[in-house]
Protein backbone atom coordinates (compact mmCIF):
# COMPACT_ATOMS: atom_id res chain seq x y z
CA UNK A 1 0.00 0.00 0.00
CA UNK A 2 2.75 2.26 1.24
CA UNK A 3 4.94 1.56 -2.09
CA UNK A 4 1.29 2.04 -3.83
CA UNK A 5 1.58 5.82 -2.44
CA UNK A 6 5.06 6.64 -2.72
CA UNK A 7 5.03 5.38 -6.50
CA UNK A 8 1.47 6.98 -7.11
CA UNK A 9 2.59 10.65 -5.35
CA UNK A 10 4.63 12.33 -8.07
CA UNK A 11 2.34 11.34 -10.67
CA UNK A 12 -0.61 12.73 -8.64
CA UNK A 13 1.28 15.73 -8.32
CA UNK A 14 2.46 16.10 -12.26
CA UNK A 15 -1.39 15.74 -12.99
CA UNK A 16 -2.34 18.35 -10.87
CA UNK A 17 0.40 20.61 -11.75
CA UNK A 18 -0.53 19.99 -16.12
CA UNK A 19 -4.50 20.09 -14.71
CA UNK A 20 -3.54 23.15 -13.36
CA UNK A 21 -1.93 25.04 -15.89
CA UNK A 22 -4.47 23.80 -18.52
CA UNK A 23 -7.16 26.59 -16.23
CA UNK A 24 -8.82 23.62 -15.03
CA UNK A 25 -8.95 25.33 -11.10
CA UNK A 26 -9.55 28.69 -12.79
CA UNK A 27 -9.52 31.49 -10.52
CA UNK A 28 -12.93 33.44 -11.60
CA UNK A 29 -12.05 36.28 -9.16
CA UNK A 30 -8.47 36.67 -11.38
CA UNK A 31 -9.62 38.48 -14.47
CA UNK A 32 -6.95 39.51 -16.09
CA UNK A 33 -7.17 42.65 -18.05
CA UNK A 34 -5.85 43.36 -21.50
CA UNK A 35 -3.12 45.82 -22.06
CA UNK A 36 -5.95 48.19 -24.19
CA UNK A 37 -8.71 47.70 -20.92
CA UNK A 38 -5.93 48.98 -18.93
CA UNK A 39 -4.23 51.04 -20.77
CA UNK A 40 -6.54 54.58 -19.14
CA UNK A 41 -5.80 53.54 -15.76
CA UNK A 42 -2.67 56.23 -14.85
CA UNK A 43 -3.29 54.99 -11.04
CA UNK A 44 -0.82 53.93 -8.92
CA UNK A 45 -3.49 51.16 -8.05
CA UNK A 46 -2.91 48.64 -10.96
CA UNK A 47 0.50 47.23 -12.27
CA UNK A 48 0.44 45.01 -15.84
CA UNK A 49 -3.48 44.98 -15.66
CA UNK A 50 -4.00 44.13 -12.49
CA UNK A 51 -5.82 46.42 -9.75
CA UNK A 52 -4.25 46.58 -6.55
CA UNK A 53 -7.28 44.23 -5.26
CA UNK A 54 -5.88 41.48 -7.43
CA UNK A 55 -2.28 41.86 -6.75
CA UNK A 56 -3.53 41.78 -2.86
CA UNK A 57 -5.03 38.45 -3.61
CA UNK A 58 -2.44 36.96 -6.01
CA UNK A 59 0.42 37.54 -4.56
CA UNK A 60 -0.70 37.31 -0.50
CA UNK A 61 -2.92 34.04 -0.72
CA UNK A 62 0.48 32.51 -2.54
CA UNK A 63 1.66 31.69 1.11
CA UNK A 64 -1.07 32.26 3.47
CA UNK A 65 -4.78 33.56 3.91
CA UNK A 66 -5.40 37.13 2.88
CA UNK A 67 -6.12 39.90 6.01
CA UNK A 68 -8.65 42.79 5.48
CA UNK A 69 -7.69 46.41 4.89
CA UNK A 70 -9.50 46.93 8.04
CA UNK A 71 -6.75 44.84 10.02
CA UNK A 72 -4.51 47.47 10.36
CA UNK A 73 -3.74 51.23 9.91
CA UNK A 74 -2.66 53.19 7.10
CA UNK A 75 1.26 53.59 9.06
CA UNK A 76 0.99 49.27 9.43
CA UNK A 77 0.20 48.58 6.13
CA UNK A 78 2.98 50.66 4.94
CA UNK A 79 5.29 48.36 6.95
CA UNK A 80 3.88 44.99 6.53
CA UNK A 81 3.62 45.29 2.96
CA UNK A 82 7.30 46.48 2.67
CA UNK A 83 8.24 43.74 4.78
CA UNK A 84 6.65 41.76 2.49
CA UNK A 85 7.75 42.86 -0.57
CA UNK A 86 11.56 41.45 1.00
CA UNK A 87 9.97 38.25 1.15
CA UNK A 88 7.92 37.73 -1.75
CA UNK A 89 9.92 39.32 -4.47
CA UNK A 90 7.21 41.81 -5.60
CA UNK A 91 8.28 44.58 -7.25
CA UNK A 92 7.73 48.43 -5.92
CA UNK A 93 4.63 49.10 -8.33
CA UNK A 94 3.06 45.80 -7.17
CA UNK A 95 3.67 47.20 -3.55
CA UNK A 96 2.32 50.17 -4.19
CA UNK A 97 -0.82 49.04 -5.59
CA UNK A 98 -1.65 46.86 -2.69
CA UNK A 99 -0.94 49.51 -0.33
CA UNK A 100 -3.06 51.84 -1.79
CA UNK A 101 -5.82 49.30 -2.19
CA UNK A 102 -5.67 47.90 1.48
CA UNK A 103 -5.73 51.87 2.23
CA UNK A 104 -8.49 52.53 0.54
CA UNK A 105 -11.01 49.51 1.41
CA UNK A 106 -11.01 51.11 4.88
CA UNK B 1 -62.40 138.39 12.05
CA UNK B 2 -63.63 135.79 14.38
CA UNK B 3 -62.16 133.54 11.76
CA UNK B 4 -58.99 135.17 11.66
CA UNK B 5 -58.45 134.74 15.32
CA UNK B 6 -59.61 131.08 15.17
CA UNK B 7 -57.01 130.62 12.97
CA UNK B 8 -54.17 132.38 14.92
CA UNK B 9 -55.33 130.04 18.03
CA UNK B 10 -54.77 126.97 15.98
CA UNK B 11 -51.56 128.38 15.06
CA UNK B 12 -50.97 128.57 18.49
CA UNK B 13 -51.88 125.76 19.80
CA UNK B 14 -49.82 123.66 16.84
CA UNK B 15 -46.68 125.78 17.84
CA UNK B 16 -47.36 125.07 21.54
CA UNK B 17 -48.06 121.02 20.84
CA UNK B 18 -44.69 121.21 18.30
CA UNK B 19 -42.98 122.81 21.28
CA UNK B 20 -43.95 120.53 23.37
CA UNK B 21 -43.28 117.72 21.27
CA UNK B 22 -39.89 118.17 20.26
CA UNK B 23 -38.93 119.10 24.05
CA UNK B 24 -40.17 115.85 24.67
CA UNK B 25 -37.97 114.42 22.00
CA UNK B 26 -35.01 116.68 22.97
CA UNK B 27 -35.91 114.99 27.08
CA UNK B 28 -35.91 111.89 25.88
CA UNK B 29 -32.33 112.12 23.71
CA UNK B 30 -31.23 114.02 26.69
CA UNK B 31 -31.66 110.73 28.61
CA UNK B 32 -30.07 108.67 26.85
CA UNK B 33 -27.09 109.59 27.49
CA UNK B 34 -24.60 107.43 25.03
CA UNK B 35 -27.27 104.73 25.22
CA UNK B 36 -28.56 103.08 21.97
CA UNK B 37 -32.23 103.00 21.88
CA UNK B 38 -34.08 99.98 21.70
CA UNK B 39 -35.02 100.61 18.06
CA UNK B 40 -31.26 101.08 17.29
CA UNK B 41 -30.63 98.21 19.30
CA UNK B 42 -33.28 96.09 16.96
CA UNK B 43 -31.89 97.49 13.77
CA UNK B 44 -28.10 95.82 14.97
CA UNK B 45 -29.69 92.68 15.89
CA UNK B 46 -30.88 92.13 12.23
CA UNK B 47 -28.10 93.27 10.48
CA UNK B 48 -25.74 91.60 12.62
CA UNK B 49 -28.04 88.29 11.93
CA UNK B 50 -28.34 88.96 8.08
CA UNK B 51 -24.43 89.24 8.17
CA UNK B 52 -24.06 85.85 10.06
CA UNK B 53 -25.93 84.38 7.66
CA UNK B 54 -24.57 85.97 4.59
CA UNK B 55 -21.39 84.59 6.10
CA UNK B 56 -21.99 80.79 6.59
CA UNK B 57 -23.64 80.63 3.41
CA UNK B 58 -20.10 82.04 1.92
CA UNK B 59 -18.49 79.50 4.36
CA UNK B 60 -20.43 76.77 3.03
CA UNK B 61 -20.72 77.51 -0.73
CA UNK B 62 -16.66 77.59 0.01
CA UNK B 63 -16.40 74.06 1.62
CA UNK B 64 -18.65 72.83 -1.21
CA UNK B 65 -16.60 74.07 -4.11
CA UNK B 66 -13.03 72.77 -1.78
CA UNK B 67 -15.24 69.29 -1.25
CA UNK B 68 -16.83 69.06 -4.78
CA UNK B 69 -13.16 69.44 -6.56
CA UNK B 70 -11.65 66.66 -3.96
CA UNK B 71 -14.55 64.60 -4.69
CA UNK B 72 -14.26 64.54 -8.20
CA UNK B 73 -10.72 63.28 -7.99
CA UNK B 74 -11.63 60.42 -5.57
CA UNK B 75 -14.41 59.47 -7.97
CA UNK B 76 -12.04 59.72 -10.90
CA UNK B 77 -9.10 57.60 -9.02
CA UNK B 78 -11.84 55.25 -8.51
CA UNK B 79 -13.02 55.28 -12.19
CA UNK B 80 -9.76 54.64 -13.23
CA UNK B 81 -8.73 51.77 -10.64
CA UNK B 82 -11.98 49.68 -10.94
CA UNK B 83 -13.83 50.69 -14.24
CA UNK B 84 -17.35 49.09 -13.69
CA UNK B 85 -17.57 45.69 -16.09
CA UNK B 86 -21.16 45.68 -14.99
CA UNK B 87 -24.51 46.95 -14.33
CA UNK B 88 -23.88 46.85 -10.75
CA UNK B 89 -20.42 47.87 -10.60
CA UNK B 90 -22.25 51.05 -12.06
CA UNK B 91 -24.28 50.94 -9.17
CA UNK B 92 -21.48 50.25 -6.83
CA UNK B 93 -19.50 53.30 -8.68
CA UNK B 94 -22.54 55.29 -8.22
CA UNK B 95 -22.99 54.62 -4.35
CA UNK B 96 -19.33 55.84 -4.27
CA UNK B 97 -19.73 59.04 -6.36
CA UNK B 98 -22.96 59.77 -3.96
CA UNK B 99 -21.31 58.94 -0.79
CA UNK B 100 -18.28 60.87 -1.98
CA UNK B 101 -20.11 63.73 -3.20
CA UNK B 102 -22.53 64.10 0.12
CA UNK B 103 -19.47 62.91 2.51
CA UNK B 104 -17.90 65.99 4.73
CA UNK B 105 -14.46 67.74 3.79
CA UNK B 106 -11.77 64.84 4.67
CA UNK B 107 -10.10 65.53 7.61
CA UNK B 108 -6.41 66.14 7.61
CA UNK B 109 -4.44 63.32 9.22
CA UNK B 110 -1.95 64.22 11.78
CA UNK B 111 -0.67 61.24 12.78
CA UNK B 112 2.80 61.38 11.02
CA UNK B 113 3.41 64.87 12.40
CA UNK B 114 1.71 63.75 15.80
CA UNK B 115 4.64 59.89 16.02
CA UNK B 116 7.15 60.94 13.91
CA UNK B 117 8.30 60.03 10.45
CA UNK B 118 9.75 56.63 11.69
CA UNK B 119 7.14 53.46 11.43
CA UNK B 120 7.26 50.62 14.02
CA UNK B 121 5.41 47.65 14.34
CA UNK B 122 5.52 44.52 16.40
CA UNK B 123 4.17 41.55 14.35
CA UNK B 124 4.80 37.47 14.71
CA UNK B 125 2.70 34.77 15.98
CA UNK B 126 2.69 32.68 19.11
CA UNK B 127 1.72 29.11 19.50
CA UNK B 128 1.12 26.15 22.10
CA UNK B 129 0.80 22.48 20.76
CA UNK B 130 0.15 18.80 22.26
CA UNK B 131 2.37 15.67 21.11
CA UNK B 132 2.10 12.58 21.49
CA UNK B 133 4.19 10.59 19.53
CA UNK B 134 5.35 6.84 20.13
CA UNK B 135 8.23 5.97 22.02
CA UNK B 136 8.23 9.55 24.04
CA UNK B 137 6.39 11.04 26.67
CA UNK B 138 3.56 12.97 25.32
CA UNK B 139 4.19 16.76 26.41
CA UNK B 140 2.91 20.17 25.69
CA UNK B 141 5.08 23.35 24.03
CA UNK B 142 4.38 27.01 23.70
CA UNK B 143 6.17 29.48 21.81
CA UNK B 144 6.15 33.22 21.44
CA UNK B 145 8.13 34.61 17.86
CA UNK B 146 7.79 38.18 18.14
CA UNK B 147 8.70 40.02 14.89
CA UNK B 148 9.85 43.72 14.77
CA UNK B 149 9.26 45.86 11.91
CA UNK B 150 10.80 49.47 11.98
CA UNK B 151 10.51 51.28 8.65
CA UNK B 152 13.05 54.64 9.44
CA UNK B 153 12.31 55.76 5.69
CA UNK B 154 10.23 54.36 2.65
CA UNK B 155 13.73 52.94 1.18
CA UNK B 156 15.02 51.59 5.25
CA UNK B 157 13.48 48.81 7.15
CA UNK B 158 15.31 46.79 9.75
CA UNK B 159 13.32 43.33 10.74
CA UNK B 160 14.09 41.41 13.47
CA UNK B 161 12.54 38.04 15.06
CA UNK B 162 13.03 36.21 18.35
CA UNK B 163 12.10 33.32 19.37
CA UNK B 164 10.79 32.49 22.77
CA UNK B 165 10.15 29.34 24.63
CA UNK B 166 9.91 27.56 28.33
CA UNK B 167 12.51 25.10 28.13
CA UNK B 168 13.56 23.17 30.88
CA UNK B 169 13.65 24.89 34.04
CA UNK B 170 13.65 27.63 31.89
CA UNK B 171 12.73 29.95 28.96
CA UNK B 172 15.08 29.98 25.57
CA UNK B 173 15.42 32.54 23.87
CA UNK B 174 17.31 32.94 20.53
CA UNK B 175 17.44 35.20 17.67
CA UNK B 176 15.72 34.17 14.66
CA UNK B 177 17.11 36.75 12.34
CA UNK B 178 17.85 40.55 12.40
CA UNK B 179 18.21 42.34 8.67
CA UNK B 180 18.86 45.99 7.43
CA UNK B 181 17.35 45.93 4.02
CA UNK B 182 17.42 48.60 1.74
CA UNK B 183 14.78 49.13 -1.42
CA UNK B 184 17.62 50.59 -3.98
CA UNK B 185 14.89 50.77 -7.04
CA UNK B 186 11.52 49.00 -8.01
CA UNK B 187 12.96 45.76 -8.99
CA UNK B 188 16.21 46.02 -6.13
CA UNK B 189 16.44 45.50 -2.78
CA UNK B 190 19.70 44.87 -0.67
CA UNK B 191 20.25 43.04 2.62
CA UNK B 192 22.25 42.78 5.22
CA UNK B 193 22.64 40.83 8.19
CA UNK B 194 20.80 37.39 9.42
CA UNK B 195 18.19 36.18 7.28
CA UNK B 196 16.00 33.21 5.68
CA UNK B 197 18.11 31.64 3.38
CA UNK B 198 16.16 32.34 0.07
CA UNK B 199 17.78 29.04 -1.57
CA UNK B 200 15.17 27.54 0.97
CA UNK B 201 11.78 28.41 0.15
CA UNK B 202 9.73 26.66 2.90
CA UNK B 203 11.96 28.62 5.33
CA UNK B 204 11.29 31.83 4.10
CA UNK B 205 7.71 31.74 3.54
CA UNK B 206 5.86 28.93 4.97
CA UNK B 207 7.80 28.47 8.11
CA UNK B 208 5.63 30.85 11.08
CA UNK B 209 3.34 28.55 12.26
CA UNK B 210 0.01 30.21 11.33
CA UNK B 211 1.18 29.93 7.70
CA UNK B 212 3.07 26.26 8.21
CA UNK B 213 -1.05 24.56 7.72
CA UNK B 214 0.84 21.10 9.63
CA UNK B 215 1.55 21.53 13.16
CA UNK B 216 5.29 19.95 12.17
CA UNK B 217 7.76 21.40 9.41
CA UNK B 218 8.70 18.73 6.84
CA UNK B 219 11.99 16.87 7.14
CA UNK B 220 14.55 17.32 4.57
CA UNK B 221 13.53 21.36 4.16
CA UNK B 222 13.64 22.29 7.62
CA UNK B 223 16.87 21.39 9.55
CA UNK B 224 17.29 18.41 6.66
CA UNK B 225 19.64 18.82 3.26
CA UNK B 226 19.04 22.78 2.85
CA UNK B 227 19.66 26.01 4.71
CA UNK B 228 17.54 27.86 7.09
CA UNK B 229 18.93 30.60 8.47
CA UNK B 230 21.98 32.57 6.70
CA UNK B 231 24.36 35.40 7.60
CA UNK B 232 25.88 37.57 5.15
CA UNK B 233 24.47 39.70 2.36
CA UNK B 234 21.50 39.78 -0.38
CA UNK B 235 20.29 41.20 -3.12
CA UNK B 236 16.69 40.43 -4.42
CA UNK B 237 13.44 41.42 -5.97
CA UNK B 238 11.45 40.89 -8.80
CA UNK B 239 10.27 41.73 -12.43
CA UNK B 240 8.16 41.42 -15.27
CA UNK B 241 8.57 39.59 -18.28
CA UNK B 242 5.43 40.52 -20.66
CA UNK B 243 2.14 38.84 -18.70
CA UNK B 244 4.66 36.35 -16.23
CA UNK B 245 6.88 37.52 -13.27
CA UNK B 246 10.73 36.33 -12.63
CA UNK B 247 12.02 36.86 -8.83
CA UNK B 248 15.18 36.23 -7.79
CA UNK B 249 17.74 36.06 -5.10
CA UNK B 250 21.28 35.90 -4.79
CA UNK B 251 23.04 35.67 -1.32
CA UNK B 252 26.99 35.45 -0.02
CA UNK B 253 27.32 33.95 3.91
CA UNK B 254 29.15 32.21 6.07
CA UNK B 255 27.76 28.70 4.58
CA UNK B 256 27.54 25.58 6.96
CA UNK B 257 30.18 23.53 9.06
CA UNK B 258 31.10 20.16 7.54
CA UNK B 259 30.46 17.22 10.38
CA UNK B 260 33.85 14.95 10.43
CA UNK B 261 34.15 14.19 14.09
CA UNK B 262 31.43 11.48 14.32
CA UNK B 263 30.58 8.03 11.94
CA UNK B 264 27.02 9.00 11.75
CA UNK B 265 27.31 12.22 11.32
CA UNK B 266 30.45 12.02 8.89
CA UNK B 267 29.77 14.62 5.51
CA UNK B 268 26.88 15.94 6.75
CA UNK B 269 26.09 19.60 6.81
CA UNK B 270 26.31 21.25 9.92
CA UNK B 271 23.70 24.24 8.77
CA UNK B 272 23.12 25.56 12.32
CA UNK B 273 26.73 27.07 13.50
CA UNK B 274 25.78 30.63 12.22
CA UNK B 275 29.76 31.57 12.43
CA UNK B 276 32.34 30.63 9.82
CA UNK B 277 35.03 28.20 10.18
CA UNK B 278 36.94 29.63 7.09
CA UNK B 279 37.58 32.19 4.37
CA UNK B 280 35.64 31.05 1.91
CA UNK B 281 32.26 32.62 1.50
CA UNK B 282 28.58 30.80 0.62
CA UNK B 283 27.18 32.02 -2.80
CA UNK B 284 23.53 30.97 -2.79
CA UNK B 285 20.62 32.63 -4.50
CA UNK B 286 16.78 31.63 -6.09
CA UNK B 287 14.70 32.11 -9.13
CA UNK B 288 10.97 31.75 -8.94
CA UNK B 289 9.36 32.01 -12.12
CA UNK B 290 5.04 32.88 -12.06
CA UNK B 291 3.71 32.13 -15.57
CA UNK B 292 0.24 32.76 -14.33
CA UNK B 293 -0.73 34.25 -10.40
CA UNK B 294 -0.66 31.79 -8.07
CA UNK B 295 1.94 29.15 -9.56
CA UNK B 296 5.41 29.26 -8.88
CA UNK B 297 8.19 27.31 -9.73
CA UNK B 298 11.63 28.14 -8.50
CA UNK B 299 15.44 26.60 -8.19
CA UNK B 300 17.53 27.33 -5.08
CA UNK B 301 21.22 26.54 -4.70
CA UNK B 302 23.90 27.00 -2.46
CA UNK B 303 27.62 26.60 -2.71
CA UNK B 304 30.19 26.62 -0.39
CA UNK B 305 33.60 25.15 0.98
CA UNK B 306 32.35 23.68 4.83
CA UNK B 307 35.46 22.28 6.22
CA UNK B 308 37.30 23.89 8.65
CA UNK B 309 40.59 25.87 7.56
CA UNK B 310 43.95 24.53 7.88
CA UNK B 311 42.45 20.96 7.78
CA UNK B 312 42.23 18.43 5.02
CA UNK B 313 38.71 19.34 4.37
CA UNK B 314 39.38 22.78 3.79
CA UNK B 315 38.91 22.32 0.08
CA UNK B 316 36.25 20.36 0.19
CA UNK B 317 33.26 22.16 -2.04
CA UNK B 318 29.55 21.62 -1.11
CA UNK B 319 26.60 22.11 -2.95
CA UNK B 320 22.91 21.75 -2.48
CA UNK B 321 20.09 22.67 -4.64
CA UNK B 322 16.35 22.26 -4.27
CA UNK B 323 13.59 22.63 -6.65
CA UNK B 324 9.56 23.60 -5.38
CA UNK B 325 6.30 24.37 -6.94
CA UNK B 326 3.32 27.00 -5.09
CA UNK B 327 0.22 27.01 -6.40
CA UNK B 328 -2.90 28.15 -4.82
CA UNK B 329 -6.38 28.72 -7.28
CA UNK B 330 -9.50 29.44 -6.15
CA UNK B 331 -12.35 27.12 -8.34
CA UNK B 332 -15.71 27.44 -8.73
CA UNK B 333 -15.66 23.14 -10.07
CA UNK B 334 -14.32 22.47 -6.15
CA UNK B 335 -16.13 25.33 -4.29
CA UNK B 336 -13.07 26.26 -2.87
CA UNK B 337 -9.36 26.87 -2.57
CA UNK B 338 -7.05 24.06 -3.06
CA UNK B 339 -3.32 24.70 -2.25
CA UNK B 340 -0.23 22.75 -3.58
CA UNK B 341 3.36 23.37 -1.92
CA UNK B 342 6.18 21.30 -2.50
CA UNK B 343 10.32 21.10 -2.24
CA UNK B 344 12.84 18.72 -2.99
CA UNK B 345 16.21 19.10 -2.27
CA UNK B 346 19.62 17.04 -2.77
CA UNK B 347 23.21 17.84 -1.10
CA UNK B 348 26.37 16.58 -2.31
CA UNK B 349 29.70 16.84 -0.20
CA UNK B 350 33.23 15.81 -2.15
CA UNK B 351 34.70 12.73 -1.95
CA UNK B 352 37.00 12.84 1.05
CA UNK B 353 38.48 10.46 3.53
CA UNK B 354 36.56 11.13 7.32
CA UNK B 355 39.20 9.80 10.38
CA UNK B 356 41.81 8.67 7.40
CA UNK B 357 44.37 7.77 10.89
CA UNK B 358 41.46 5.64 12.73
CA UNK B 359 42.54 8.32 15.73
CA UNK B 360 38.85 8.83 15.98
CA UNK B 361 37.42 5.17 16.43
CA UNK B 362 35.72 4.64 12.63
CA UNK B 363 37.88 5.22 10.07
CA UNK B 364 39.47 5.37 7.79
CA UNK B 365 35.93 5.87 5.63
CA UNK B 366 35.99 7.31 2.15
CA UNK B 367 32.99 9.11 1.60
CA UNK B 368 31.17 11.12 -1.27
CA UNK B 369 28.59 12.37 0.75
CA UNK B 370 24.84 13.03 -0.94
CA UNK B 371 21.77 13.67 1.09
CA UNK B 372 18.32 13.87 -1.17
CA UNK B 373 14.76 15.45 0.87
CA UNK B 374 11.47 17.35 0.67
CA UNK B 375 7.71 17.39 0.75
CA UNK B 376 4.35 17.81 -0.86
CA UNK B 377 1.52 18.99 0.65
CA UNK B 378 -1.97 19.78 -0.82
CA UNK B 379 -4.32 21.14 1.03
CA UNK B 380 -8.17 22.22 0.30
CA UNK B 381 -10.52 24.35 1.70
CA UNK B 382 -14.41 24.95 0.81
CA UNK B 383 -13.81 28.86 1.27
CA UNK B 384 -17.18 28.91 -1.54
CA UNK B 385 -19.67 27.07 0.79
CA UNK B 386 -22.42 29.52 2.79
CA UNK B 387 -22.12 27.05 5.25
CA UNK B 388 -19.26 28.63 8.23
CA UNK B 389 -18.53 25.77 9.89
CA UNK B 390 -17.66 24.24 6.77
CA UNK B 391 -15.92 27.25 4.83
CA UNK B 392 -13.35 27.44 7.74
CA UNK B 393 -12.51 23.81 7.71
CA UNK B 394 -9.03 23.21 5.73
CA UNK B 395 -7.87 19.64 5.00
CA UNK B 396 -4.41 18.84 4.55
CA UNK B 397 -2.20 15.86 3.26
CA UNK B 398 1.94 15.93 3.40
CA UNK B 399 4.33 13.75 2.34
CA UNK B 400 7.93 14.41 3.41
CA UNK B 401 11.33 12.46 3.13
CA UNK B 402 14.75 12.45 4.21
CA UNK B 403 17.38 10.34 3.13
CA UNK B 404 19.71 8.29 5.87
CA UNK B 405 22.75 10.12 6.88
CA UNK B 406 25.23 9.48 3.89
CA UNK B 407 27.67 7.38 6.10
CA UNK B 408 25.46 4.74 6.43
CA UNK B 409 26.31 4.65 10.18
CA UNK B 410 23.77 7.02 11.20
CA UNK B 411 19.85 7.85 10.92
CA UNK B 412 18.25 6.09 8.50
CA UNK B 413 16.05 6.86 5.85
CA UNK B 414 12.54 8.30 7.08
CA UNK B 415 9.61 8.77 5.59
CA UNK B 416 6.33 10.19 6.24
CA UNK B 417 2.78 10.60 5.92
CA UNK B 418 0.10 13.27 7.28
CA UNK B 419 -3.44 13.62 7.45
CA UNK B 420 -4.34 17.32 9.20
CA UNK B 421 -7.63 19.18 9.79
CA UNK B 422 -7.48 22.58 10.80
CA UNK B 423 -10.21 24.95 11.79
CA UNK B 424 -9.61 29.04 11.35
CA UNK B 425 -10.36 31.07 13.91
CA UNK B 426 -9.57 34.07 11.93
CA UNK B 427 -7.21 34.58 8.56
CA UNK B 428 -4.53 34.23 11.15
CA UNK B 429 -5.40 32.36 13.80
CA UNK B 430 -5.90 28.39 13.47
CA UNK B 431 -6.81 24.95 15.38
CA UNK B 432 -4.75 22.12 13.90
CA UNK B 433 -5.29 18.46 14.59
CA UNK B 434 -2.89 16.14 12.93
CA UNK B 435 -2.24 12.44 12.73
CA UNK B 436 1.43 11.57 11.31
CA UNK B 437 2.89 7.78 10.04
CA UNK B 438 6.32 7.91 10.75
CA UNK B 439 8.14 4.77 10.07
CA UNK B 440 12.02 5.24 10.22
CA UNK B 441 13.57 2.19 7.91
CA UNK B 442 14.45 -0.57 10.27
CA UNK B 443 13.31 1.23 13.38
CA UNK B 444 10.16 0.68 15.25
CA UNK B 445 7.15 3.35 14.40
CA UNK B 446 7.04 6.77 15.62
CA UNK B 447 3.57 7.98 14.92
CA UNK B 448 2.25 10.78 16.41
CA UNK B 449 -0.95 12.68 17.51
CA UNK B 450 -0.63 17.06 17.09
CA UNK B 451 -3.18 19.49 18.24
CA UNK B 452 -1.98 22.81 17.82
CA UNK B 453 -3.12 26.83 18.03
CA UNK B 454 -1.43 29.13 16.24
CA UNK B 455 -1.95 32.91 16.07
CA UNK B 456 -0.61 35.14 13.92
CA UNK B 457 -0.54 38.85 14.46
Amino acid sequence: MLKMLKRGLPIAVLLLFISTSMNLFADPKAKRKTASESSGAASSDSYMGLTGEQLWSNNCLRCHNIRPGTMYGNAQWDVIVHHMRLRANITGQEQRAIVEFLKSAK
Amino acid sequence: MKRIRHYCLAAIIQGALLTVTSLVAHAEDATTDGYVTRKEYEDLKSQMLAMKKELDALKKETAQKQGNAENQALVQSHKEVAPPESSQDQAVADTHKQVATEAPPPVVESEGSLLGTTKFLLAGWAEAMFEARNGNVSTFSASLNPLFLWELTPKILFDGRLEIEPSGGGTNVNLVNAQISYLLNDYVALGVGEFFSPSNVFVERFEPQWINKLPDRPIGVYHGVLPNISVGAQVRGGFPIGPTRVDYALYVANGPTLNTFSARTAGTLDFNSYTDNNDDKAIGGRVGFLPIPGVEVGYGFETSKPGFQGTTFADLRALVQSVDLEITRNSDLLKGRISLFSQYAWSKVDHAVYDPDGSLGFGPLPLTAKRDGGYAEIAYRPTQLDIDLLRNLELIFRWDHLSGDPSGLGDSSETRWTLGLNYWLSPSTVIKAAYEWDKPNGERNRNALFFQTAMGF
